[in-house]
């Protein structure tokens, strides 16, 4: 495993970071004095060649979705996604506390290359310590003159931005990025149909782009290392370094910032600190709670959006959760399906319907009263939610619900048979269960 | 009961409502509720949205929609300390029912109740995302993480000194 390098996270450990004169001693805005001398397209084009890909959950290429944005005389916003919600994932939550002008140095740049004047930083509302860190931040930069009207703009340049900081409220489905423009324009936060993409059709109706934290604190780094150099840090297509959260049944949790090619095999026995003593690997999601589930024969996959996807999963978010052999996997399920039928918008009927009554069988099942046909019927109620709903949350219910069901089913056929209650950490017992 | 805006409050509002563009003050919405059932005890009374519907001039079903959608607002009593304790699989796997077992043990109320001397309530949530701690309860602005019950008595214990 390569040494791990320190681009995003260099000031997480540098408190004087946090007011402006302290960031900039450390090496910051050289990224935004640098874009400021060059002309949009080129951003763009430097963007694009770094192979930033979206570190939201998509994986999607940054500088093609900066691309598709609306040419318009009239208003065009930058809508910043720091509604962390996806289970395991621990990133922007940390950039926000601990280099808020990181963020604003990104923000800066992406508007300066897409020509939008306007950006709203959506901050999950439980987010109470960077919603304050941040707000700090931008008011430096109004103090500065960098933001706001009168003062020169961006470090002189007389490119004028306005930032704000909006707070949700609590909830999963915000993360969605049409659902937080509909909370971001004080309504319940139910996604749109897309299309039209925000890109063409956003916030208030105009054209908008959404990025991640991440995403946008990467940005600076590619501007002051250039592409080539952030490639090499990364794999093909998947430039850079990227923020990884390794949690649960590891010795060593945490948020690390780790070059692109770590393998998952790495991040749980080194960087994660192994195992408890005496514990073997059962399970571990890569991606955050959405994505499919590996066993422990497929952990020698590199974390980069392309490998995982290859390997039958997803890099998602980022967000390791471990699962060692005392793991009931009936009762892990039965807390995602919690999860995701709580945080269902209640929108699309497939999705409203279907979360609740995958976590209604759920709950038999764990209370030892499950059936021999529940299995097929939540396969079959996965299969009628996936692409029959506006946004993906009816998907990121579906892919754990699948994976865990047909990679552990006989662990799932042997509680059904046991007709007994188990608790999350008796999975162990299964076994005495199925051979009675 | 009516309650009424006062000047001070309507100034913060007027500051919130600047963020957004000419004729988009529904934005402010949830910046508005946030700050009125931060100033009231942490709760929100029918009298209190109307009042903010009537600020922004929308309908007081468009602010009720808002406070029955998101989890941080409460239309009934929260204590002065009011626990988020985190359930969700990350924390599950490190231990959180320990945790919502000694809240509930300690403070002797239900999710959801506030203690009889108001000091206290609490409730299980998903994922605050401090997974890197878990398992995680969160009051206000902190976040405590790698807690098990006995940490979870010394919290409460310390709080409880702290409101006599």
């Amino acid at each position: 495993m390569r040494p791990s390098p320190k681009f995003l996270s260099r000031n997480f450990e540098n408190p004087a970071a946090l007011r402006l004169e302290g960031y900039v001693a450390s090496g910051g805005t050289q990224g935004l004095r640098k874009a400021l001398g060059m002309n949009p397209q080129e951003i763009i084009d430097l963007v694009k060649a770094a192979n930033l890909r979206g570190r939201g959950g998509a994986g999607f290429p940054a500088a093609m979705k900066w691309g598709f944005l609306g040419k318009t005389q009239g208003p065009k916003y930058l809508c910043v996604n720091a509604d962390e919600g996806e289970p395991a994932t621990v990133k922007d939550g940390p950039l926000m506390e601990r280099d808020p002008h990181q963020l604003l140095e990104g923000i800066a740049i992406a508007c300066r290359a897409l020509d939008i004047h306007q950006a709203y930083i959506y901050i999950r509302g439980e987010f109470r310590t960077a919603i304050a860190r941040v707000e700090s931040a931008v008011q430096e930069w109004y103090a500065a003159g960098h933001l706001g009207k009168g003062g020169g703009g961006l470090f002189g340049s007389g490119f004028a931005l306005e930032v704000a900081v909006h707070p949700g409220a609590g909830a999963y489905i915000c993360g969605e990025e049409t659902g937080l423009l509909s909370s971001l324009e004080g309504k319940k936060g139910f996604p749109k149909l897309k299309p039209p993409f925000p890109a063409l059709k956003g916030l208030y109706g105009a054209p908008t782009i959404v990025n991640n934290v991440e995403t946008l604190s990467c940005v600076p780094h590619i501007l002051t290392l250039g592409a080539d150099a952030w490639n090499a840090l990364g794999t093909e297509k998947n430039g850079g370094t990227k923020m990884y959260n390794v949690c649960g049944h590891v010795l060593k949790p945490g948020c690390r910032e780790l070059p692109h090619d770590v393998t998952l095999r790495e991040l749980i026995f080194e960087v994660g600190g192994g195992l408890a003593p005496g514990r073997s690997l059962k399970a571990v999601v890569p991606g955050g709670s959405s994505s499919p589930v590996l066993l422990p024969h497929e952990i020698d996959v590199r974390m980069d959006f392309d490998s995982v996807a290859k390997a039958g999963s997803m890099l998602g978010s980022a967000g390791v959760i471990v699962m060692d052999d005392r793991t009931s996997m009936v009762r892990a399920l039965d807390n995602l399906l919690h999860f995701y039928s709580h945080e269902s918008c209640g929108q699309c009927t497939p999705c409203r319907e279907g979360t609740r009554w995958l976590y209604r069988i759920s709950q038999r099942i764990v209370a030892g009263e499950g059936k021999v046909g529940d299995l097929d019927r939540m396969l079959d109620i996965c299969g009628n939610m996936v692409g029959n709903t506006i946004c993906v949350l009816a998907d990121a219910a579906a892919m754990p619900t699948e994976s865990y069901i047909r990679k552990f089913r006989g662990e799932f056929e042997a509680y059904i048979r046991g007709g007994k209650r188990l608790g999350l950490l008796d999975g162990a017992a299964i076994e005495a269960v199925s051979h009675a | 009961m009516s309650w009424t805006l006062s000047p001070e409050m309507r100034d913060r509002f007027d500051k919130i409502v600047a963020r957004y563009p000419e004729g988009r003050s529904q934005s402010a919405v949830i910046p508005l509720l946030h700050l009125v059932q931060e100033a009231s005890g942490g709760s929100l009374t029918e009298a209190q949205q109307r009042a903010v519907a009537e600020y922004l001039g929308i309908p007081m079903s468009k602010v009720h929609e808002v406070t029955t959608f998101y989890s941080m607002y409460s239309l009934k009593p929260r204590g002065r300390r009011h626990l988020l304790v985190c359930r969700t699989l990350p924390c599950a796997l490190c231990g959180c029912a320990a945790v919502s077992a000694a809240v509930r043990e300690r403070l002797g109320v239900a999710e959801g109740e506030v203690t009889p001397d108001g000091a206290f309530s609490w409730e299980e949530v998903e994922c605050l995302n401090h997974c890197d701690l878990g398992p995680v309860l969160q009051v206000g602005e902190e976040v405590y993480g790698g807690l098990d019950a006995a940490k979870v008595s010394a919290l409460i214990e310390t709080w409880s000194k702290e409101e006599r």
